[in-house]
């Protein structure tokens, strides 16, 4: 899309009288295209109508800047030069009828507007680009390792060791006394109630034994209390499911140790409200009973079923 | 647990963008349409609640960013890599790639006017252009197409999104004759070697 009517006769006619615009550092140039660009633009000249006389001489000038040691881009500079002398000498030629739209220039002007297309959009890039670092996804900002311990400067000084030492007081060694709290549940207590319990029935659930009291320590040392009894071998315990009802076993082959009957009876023998599974606060509510694996059909017999239950001793 | 959830925890745990088919796969209850409707709605929550993070469409999918205007404090951190930009002449290389590909080197060095091996190599390297196909000329010459990782970097949901010719201020001749003058061109090249 090249202008179809250039007036040839006025190319080169309109010399500016400044070349300070001349006094360029080659270097500054991305090659030939970019310091043609700069000639044309900066002189203020249509680009379909270049004084391309005025532009090669320009051009020339330019690079007879480029020193010796920077030839390994100059080659391209050349090439632009030659490109411009042979536009220059097309242009003098006369042309042909039907050839107004062979502008010699064409082809140069149109990469000109191309570069010149580029550079925009490269500048759009970069401010794309710009914007775009400014937003940070996952995993910029990666954790920083905590330094060792032995790393890090220590500022304490031995001064300060010094008068904090001489702050501390010794303990007095003829003063120590030890305060223990009273254990105001008795292990044996429970035992005693455990045995009695089973000294009626072949099996107690766990929660029937705490019928009766409130606090915890009673619980603990129910717990206690069978578990040494179970260690001595006169019961054992069984639970199906975490958190379901622990039962207690009399353990009947002990034929040696008839239960409970040599013993004396509980000193304090809770009153167990029968049929009223009365269930201390703190306990966490049954959902659902789970069937006793080892339930005997009657529950006051002495005689369990079967052997299922002799060797599972906790 | 929601739909929009679901997408919200794909979207936290994935360090780069993701396209919405490829968040679809992570429940058969999903699939694009929904994927979109849901990240609408994260967007607009995000919004709403002011976050200092959103989702943003990038390189043909969607990515949670941080919002532009926390840079100065994310680049305080002395472990966040510092941007490194592109040159003047990577950039120009890289736009004449990105509007006219797939093209080879010796229309991209016509264009700028000088050798350009070097610097398409450096875009390569860094991933932001890459061989798409190879052309029909003596030699079969390579051509270079722009990547994900170009859109990424420059914010572009698509390549769509690059300033349309149209919108610069700089006349240009039409794009057509590139696979004509491509093949001229290519060509031509050995005569000049």
């Amino acid at each position: 899309m090249v202008h179809p009517s250039v007036d040839l006769t006025r190319a080169g006619s309109t010399l500016l009288a400044g070349d300070n615009f001349l006094v360029v550092e080659i270097d500054r140039f991305q090659g030939p295209l970019d310091l043609l660009l700069h000639l044309v633009r900066h002189q203020d000249v249509d680009i379909l109508q270049i004084p391309i006389a005025r532009i090669t001489d320009q051009f020339l000038a330019a690079i007879k800047l480029i020193r010796s040691d920077q030839l390994e881009g100059a080659g391209e500079f050349l090439e632009m030069a030659a490109t411009l002398i042979q536009i220059k000498a097309q242009m003098l030629l006369p042309r042909q009828e039907g050839e107004e739209d062979q502008d010699p220039r064409a082809e140069l002007v149109h990469r000109l507007l191309e570069y010149e297309q580029i550079r925009e959009i490269s500048n759009r890039l970069k401010t794309a680009e710009a914007e775009r670092a400014r937003r940070f996804a996952k995993g910029w900002v990666p954790s920083r390792p905590r330094p060792e311990i032995s790393d890090t400067p220590l500022e304490t000084t031995w001064e300060d060791v010094w008068e904090v030492a001489l702050q501390v007081e010794l303990p007095d060694p003829a003063d120590r006394r030890h305060t223990l709290p009273v254990r105001y549940v008795s292990m044996e207590d429970k035992e005693l109630l455990i045995v009695d319990a089973l000294a009626e029935k072949a099996r107690v659930e766990f929660s029937r034994l705490l019928c009766g009291f409130e606090d915890k320590a009673h619980a603990v040392m129910t717990l206690l209390a069978g578990l040494e009894l179970s260690r001595r071998r006169e019961l054992f315990l069984r639970q199906v499911t975490p958190f379901s009802e622990l039962w207690l076993y009399r353990r009947r082959e002990d034929d040696d140790m008839p239960l409970a009957e040599d013993r004396e009876p509980a000193l304090e023998k809770p009153e167990i409200p029968r049929g009223t599974r009365r269930r201390p606060p703190w306990m966490p509510p049954e959902e659902e009973e789970p069937e006793d694996p080892l339930a005997v059909p009657d529950v006051n017999s002495d005689v369990p079923n079967d052997g299922t239950m002799s060797p599972e001793t906790t | 647990m929601n739909i929009t959830q679901i997408v919200e925890a794909v979207l936290f745990a994935s360090d780069a963008p993701l396209k919405a088919e490829e968040i679809a796969r992570a429940d058969g209850s999903l699939d694009e349409d929904i994927v979109e409707e849901a990240i609408r709605a994260l967007q607009a929550q995000y919004g709403e609640s002011e976050r200092s993070f959103q989702v943003v469409e990038l390189a043909e999918g969607f990515q949670i960013l941080t919002r532009a205007e926390f840079a100065p404090y994310l680049e305080r951190f002395d472990t966040v890599p510092r941007p490194s930009r592109l040159s003047g002449p990577a950039l120009e290389t890289l736009a004449i790639i990105a509007y006219r590909q797939p093209i080879g080197r010796i229309e991209v060095e016509y264009v700028r006017g000088v050798a350009c091996g070097g610097v398409i190599r450096t875009l390569q390297d860094r991933a932001l252009v890459d061989v798409v196909a190879r052309g029909e000329g003596i030699g079969r010459p390579l051509l270079y197409g722009t990547t994900q990782r170009f859109l990424n970097h420059f914010g572009f949901r698509v390549i769509n999104d690059l300033p349309r010719v149209e919108e610069l201020p700089v006349v240009l001749r039409e794009g057509t004759p590139l696979g004509a003058e491509e093949e001229a061109v290519a060509t031509a090249e050995p005569d000049h070697g």
